[in-house]
């Protein structure tokens, strides 16, 4: 059994709660125990790094200086927000001891930071650690026949000098894991666009205008859901979805899953155990795609085989 | 106007690249960051134009500005930079230079951005985690936009996507101590 060092987010007892409990089990069938970062504190997110350069390193900082004392040395993420601040927190103080010793100043009674612990997306983790071979291993009801557009949003990839995963650019990784599951990943040209993030509640407007955007290109590219790794991606596009749509004057009916939701679906776990009642958008239209076979391809296949055929009486 | 040193040195030009750590006079000005911004169309000046302010010492046009506000952080211009210039840092400089000198941007935007930050940390402070339910009733009463996403409360409520307490730190203490560490260091600075 694997063990991994967990930092759930204040996400996780709230807003993104399925994405918790999913992640919790799809890490049950693959042998991985969770040990929770013992009284974790928030990140401080958008906001600290915003507001001031002191308590958006000293905040994730004590995270880390807690997670130094368990026993494992890599800690797993689940929230993109809390991953990139704990990241940066993380490169930045190993690249400049002067300024990791000045920030230890205000995280005086968990102790010295020291750097040990190394910190990973649970996605990267997912693809990384455990591997797409061992997914496939574990699928049970595999999702044929469900087109998802993988949407990676703005902080799991990027600062590539920080995160050091995947593409900045048109990631895979999330495509790959879908695949391994047995759904379609589409071709989409909006995986890591921002979705107006922290602007959610302070800037709505901002808000319905991007993420319109990426909905509409989930659309187009024929997904019937689109799946993500944060919890304020998710939030964005389910919750202001009906207002988006209102707005724009166009039905999306688009659900809006976590990746671990899908593959706990697809490790055969049972529907009612995925809190999908959670989400505003309502996620059945999507799923009843699974099991359907496309007729198209063989329609498409039928008439070469035909023109062969032909041409070898000829 | 431009706001030189005394011995016509653009300060404010090294205030932003000590702060950042990065080269702001690498910008050649291409306008790449500024096609791929997606919140370009809402700033005072684009990404492209709040660098060559500063190359020019525009400190006060520049820290009035709404561009640094409303920057997300998303690092699609830096990743697409051909100088490989760090935006978001250099935005985040000027913003930090802006608020420890005082510079208060008044427009209603702006101001509802600041608060809800503001607002954010203040469930930190008082809760070692975010309070969502609490933040967003907050930001509504001292925004005076009481009605703002009523419409989604029902729902949102009901379906248990937004709980309705927090579980707060044992350590509480230990984040208030540090918050109180931290705004001491800032003003010493």
């Amino acid at each position: 059994m694997k063990k991994l060092t967990y930092f759930p987010g204040c996400s996780a007892h709230g807003t993104s709660e399925e994405f918790d409990s999913t992640l919790k089990l799809v890490l049950k069938t693959l042998d991985v125990e969770l040990e929770d970062i013992p009284d974790w504190n928030c990140c401080g997110a958008t906001s600290a790094h915003v507001m001031t350069e002191n308590l958006a390193y000293a905040l994730p900082m004590r995270n880390l200086v807690l997670a130094e004392k368990l026993e494992n040395t890599t800690m797993g993420i689940a929230c993109a927000s809390c991953y990139q601040r704990m990241k940066v927190t993380k490169v930045h103080m190993d690249e400049n001891p002067e300024l990791a010793k000045r920030i230890n100043t205000t995280v005086v009674e968990e102790g010295t930071y020291q750097g040990t612990v190394d910190v990973k997306s649970m996605l990267q983790y997912a693809y990384e650690d455990i591997g797409l071979e061992t997914i496939k291993s574990k699928v049970t009801k595999p999702l044929t026949g469900l087109k998802v557009a993988c949407y990676y949003g703005c902080l799991l990839t990027r600062p590539k000098n920080i995160t050091k995963f995947d593409s900045p650019e048109y990631p895979v990784s999330m495509d790959q894991i879908c695949e391994a599951l047995g759904a379609t990943a589409t071709e989409f040209d909006y995986k890591t666009e921002c979705c107006g993030a922290s602007f959610s509640i302070s800037n709505t407007e901002v808000v319905e205008n991007l993420s319109g955007q990426i909905l509409a290109m989930a659309k187009e590219s024929g997904a019937h859901a689109i799946v993500v790794a944060c919890p304020l991606c998710q939030s964005n596009l389910d919750m202001r979805q009906p207002d988006i749509e209102k707005i724009q004057g166009v039905k999306y009916d688009i659900p809006i899953f976590y990746f671990t939701q899908l593959m706990a679906l697809a490790f055969g776990y049972p529907i009612d155990q995925l809190k999908f009642p959670k989400h505003i958008v309502p996620v059945e239209g999507a799923l009843a795609n699974i099991g359907k076979v496309e007729p198209v391809p063989e329609k498409v296949k039928k008439p070469i085989k035909a023109v062969e055929a032909e041409s070898e009486v000829k | 106007m431009i706001t030189l040193g005394s011995q016509g040195k653009n300060t404010f030009l090294d205030d932003v690249n000590v702060k950042s750590g990065a080269n702001v006079l690498e910008c050649y000005q291409c306008g790449k960051c500024v096609s791929t911004c997606p919140v370009s169309q809402y700033m005072d000046f684009p990404p492209r134009e709040i660098m060559q302010m500063i190359k020019l010492g525009l400190r006060n046009e520049c820290y009035m500005a709404n561009s640094h506000w409303f920057c997300l952080t998303c690092s699609a211009c830096s990743g697409r930079c051909p100088r490989e210039i760090d935006i978001p840092a250099v935005m985040e400089a000027v913003r930090h230079l802006a608020i420890d000198q005082n510079y208060i941007n008044d427009s209603k935007k702006v101001k509802e951005i600041r608060k809800f930050h503001e607002i954010f940390l203040d469930m930190i402070k008082r809760y070692g985690r975010n309070y969502e339910l609490r933040m967003m009733a907050e930001f509504n009463i001292r925004t005076r936009n009481l009605f703002k996403d009523m419409h989604l409360a029902p729902k949102a409520l009901l379906k248990g996507k937004i709980p309705l307490g927090v579980k707060p730190l044992k350590s509480a203490k230990a984040i208030k101590r540090m918050f109180a560490i931290a705004e001491k260091l800032e003003k010493n600075k």
